[in-house]
Parts: structure tokens; C-alpha cells; sequence
């Protein structure tokens, strides 16, 4: 439980980080705030050779309400955001779900985004609220959907050389519902389900969060939350199986959140 | 490489190198000798190696030492006995984290509430089960 060794930078600017990881490629690995990364080294199922960490750089911190929304700094800690002043509820519903406060404290919006574990609270709700994501480099910045950022579990479509920078959200108040199934409160979602709007998410069911594009339509058809929307979720919705829950459970037990996000969306 | 960083714990200065992949909870247990902070899952799950890090709760199982450079850290030493006194417990391994923990709900604007307590302290695992004393203790410093 100790990691292998690795070289340490801590930059303090954009672009010299930004020339660290020009220079090493997939040899480096940013440090956000550790709450992903620290165990994986100490399990060693990651082993860079340096780790650059980002805790100094200005360009990476803060909140700003935009035209058309919000855009949140990549080291935005999750204690930073739930105190940013008329934030939307459906990310302070999401935060909430973040672990224990304890990890609150240290974790990032963009080191859970970039880590893109299936049941993570923020790529389920990049997907859900078509957020666009800042990637740079020492070769330029280019923009990517939540769609095409996240590339399979635990692999987001950074190439080696990138960083995110920011997350853009468009404006998402309004009603909405957030719920996940977990063993206890803190611990990563066994299931989850969020709807806001037109759009439904599933996520912790398959490998990445997932949209229900079937329920969506229904919903836009004029449906209701009942049965009918239950059987439709599940029959679309991935999920695998694990020592945690069966595929089964997370279809039953998705399907059943899914039902009660939409209702929450609707009535509130 | 080694890092040269200085933090302040329980208020005072330490400086030294340090590797970079030492944690903060080893450089306080075998660099400072202050083995009040327990290290139990060492993958943040436990709760037991919980400190305040800038007056804010933390796992220094997850942090860096070199994260921790110019910040100012608290463990277990450097808090009051009474917050949850050694009785309340019964294998006493997690006590330290709780401490922290509880310290931490304790600075928070506005304070939680007694019944939120369960689910806040969800993150410090007591093997012994013996968490009712210990929740006890702290709803009585808090309201409703």
C-alpha cells in the first residue's frame, strides 16, 4: 500500500505545466486533489514516472457565471463549489452525493471528471447537462462534449500531452432529481439515475453514464413517470455486474430510480 | 528526487525533505512521531487517519506530504481530550479520526444538526460498532 517512486512538480502557471506534460507524456500524471489518484498509486494500479501536481496554478481555480451558464475551474475543490452563491440545485444535490465531507474538502470537479469512474457524480452530470469540456496543450485548447470526453471506464479522451482546464455548464435551474442507491452514505453509487429537463442519466450501471434516449423520447411524447417508463429503462439501460450488485439489481433498481427522477423533474 | 517542504502541525513549524510519495499520514506517524493519527484501509475509506488540514477535515492517507507544504495541519495532539473523551470508546483505533471529524462538523457555519449526525460521520468506520456513545457525545453539542 505504498506507491512506487516518481519525480514531483508543482508549476505555477498554466503553461508550464502545460510543457511538464509535453515533455512526458503518458509518463506524467496530474495531481488534482489526490482523492483518486493518491490510492491508486498506493495500490500502484498507477505508476507514473513524474506527477505534476496543479494545486498552485491560478488559471485552474474558480467559478464565474457565464452568458449562457456556469464554467468551473478544473481544481475547483467540491467545498469551494457548495459554497458559491445561487449554484444551481441540481449540482448542489450532485456534490452532496461526493463522497464524505472529509473528501469534500480536497477533491476537484475535474480530477473526478478526468477519473470517470462509472458511478462518479460528475461525469453522470456532464452527460446529463451536455456540459463542454477545455482541454489545452502546449499545442492549443480544443473543446469536447461530455459525450466525446467520456471514452470508457476510467478513460477520458485526454491525449497525453492535454489537461482539462474547465467544465462548462449551460444554465440548469428548475426542477430536477438526483438519487442513487449506495451501502452507505459517502460510498460510490451502486446505481444512480438523474433527470433534468428533457434529458435522463443513468449511471454506475454500465461503463460510462448513460442517457436514456428511449425514456427521454417517451417523456417528450408526453408520457408519464409510470410502468411504462420503468420498463422502458430498463430495457435500455447497460449494466454489469459485480461483488457489489448483479446486473439484475442494477437494471431493477435503476429502472425504479429512473422512474422516481423523472417524477421528482415533474411535479416539483 | 526529495522535496524540501515546511508545514505547521499542531502549530508548530517542521521543515525537512521528504520523498514524493510519502503521505502525509506516514510523515506524521515516522518523521514526527506523532502516532495518534491511525492509519487503518490507507485508501480513504476507514476514516481513521483523519486531520484537519487548513481547519478543514481530511484523510492524510490521501494527501501528499507534499501537498501539505505551507499549510497548517492538526491531529489528534493537538486537540482537546474533552471533545470525545478515551471512555466513549472501546478499542480506541478510531478515536483519532472521530476527533477530527468531529472537531471539523464542530467549526462548520451553521452547525450541523444532532440528527444529521449518522450520515455525516458516515466516513469514520468504528470496528467495534460502538458508534452510539460516540454519537451521543457530539449530539449533545449540537443543536436539535
Amino acid at each position: 500500500m505504498k506507491s512506487s517512486p516518481f519525480d514531483y512538480h508543482r508549476p505555477e502557471s498554466l503553461a508550464e505545466a502545460l510543457s511538464l506534460f509535453a515533455e512526458w507524456g503518458e509518463e506524467a500524471r496530474a495531481l488534482a486533489g489526490g482523492q483518486s489518484l493518491v490510492p491508486m498509486l498506493a495500490m500502484r494500479l498507477a505508476r507514473p514516472a513524474v506527477v505534476v501536481d496543479l494545486a498552485r496554478i491560478p488559471e485552474l481555480r474558480g467559478v464565474a457565471r457565464t452568458a449562457g451558464g456556469w464554467r468551473i475551474g478544473t481544481m475547483t475543490r467540491e467545498v469551494e463549489l457548495e459554497r458559491v452563491a445561487g449554484l444551481p440545485p441540481i449540482i448542489a444535490a450532485a456534490i452532496s452525493h461526493i463522497g464524505h465531507f472529509q473528501i469534500r474538502t480536497q477533491g476537484t470537479v475535474g480530477g473526478s471528471l478526468v477519473h470517470l469512474d462509472p458511478a462518479g457524480e460528475w461525469p453522470a452530470l456532464s452527460m446529463l447537462l451536455e456540459a463542454t469540456l477545455e482541454l489545452a496543450s502546449s499545442r492549443g485548447s480544443r473543446r469536447l462534449s461530455a459525450r466525446e470526453f467520456a471514452l470508457a471506464p476510467m478513460l477520458a479522451a485526454l491525449e497525453p500531452d492535454e489537461l482539462l482546464v474547465a467544465v462548462e455548464l449551460p444554465d440548469c435551474g428548475g426542477p430536477f432529481g438526483f438519487e442513487e442507491v449506495e451501502r452507505r452514505p459517502g460510498d460510490f453509487a451502486l446505481v444512480g439515475a438523474a433527470c433534468h429537463g428533457a434529458s435522463v442519466v443513468a449511471f454506475g450501471t454500465g461503463r460510462v453514464p448513460q442517457r436514456l434516449t428511449g425514456c427521454e423520447a417517451h417523456m417528450a411524447a408526453g408520457g408519464g413517470s409510470g410502468l411504462e417508463l420503468r420498463k422502458l429503462a430498463e430495457d435500455e439501460m447497460e449494466a454489469h455486474g459485480d461483488i457489489h450488485a448483479s446486473a439484475a439489481y442494477r437494471r431493477q433498481v435503476g429502472a425504479r430510480l429512473v422512474e422516481r427522477v423523472v417524477g421528482a423533474a415533474a411535479a416539483a | 528526487m526529495n522535496v524540501e517542504i515546511s508545514l505547521a502541525v499542531n502549530g508548530r513549524e517542521w521543515a525537512g525533505e521528504v520523498e514524493p510519495r510519502l503521505t502525509l499520514a506516514d510523515l506524521l506517524r515516522d518523521h514526527l512521531a506523532l502516532t495518534g493519527t491511525h492509519l487503518g484501509c490507507e485508501h480513504g475509506v476507514c476514516g481513521a487517519c483523519t486531520v484537519l488540514l487548513d481547519g478543514q477535515a481530511a484523510r492524510s492517507c490521501l494527501t501528499l506530504a507534499v501537498q501539505a507544504d505551507g499549510r497548517q495541519v492538526t491531529t489528534v495532539e493537538g486537540l482537546s481530550e474533552d471533545l470525545l473523551p478515551r471512555e466513549l470508546f472501546q478499542c480506541g483505533f478510531c478515536r483519532s479520526g472521530f476527533v477530527c471529524s468531529a472537531e471539523a462538523l464542530l467549526r462548520r457555519e451553521p452547525l450541523p444538526r444532532a440528527v444529521e449526525l449518522p450520515e455525516l460521520l458516515a466516513g469514520n468506520i468504528c470496528r467495534c460498532t460502538g458508534y452510539e456513545p460516540i454519537l451521543d457525545a457530539l449530539s449533545a453539542r449540537l443543536p436539535g
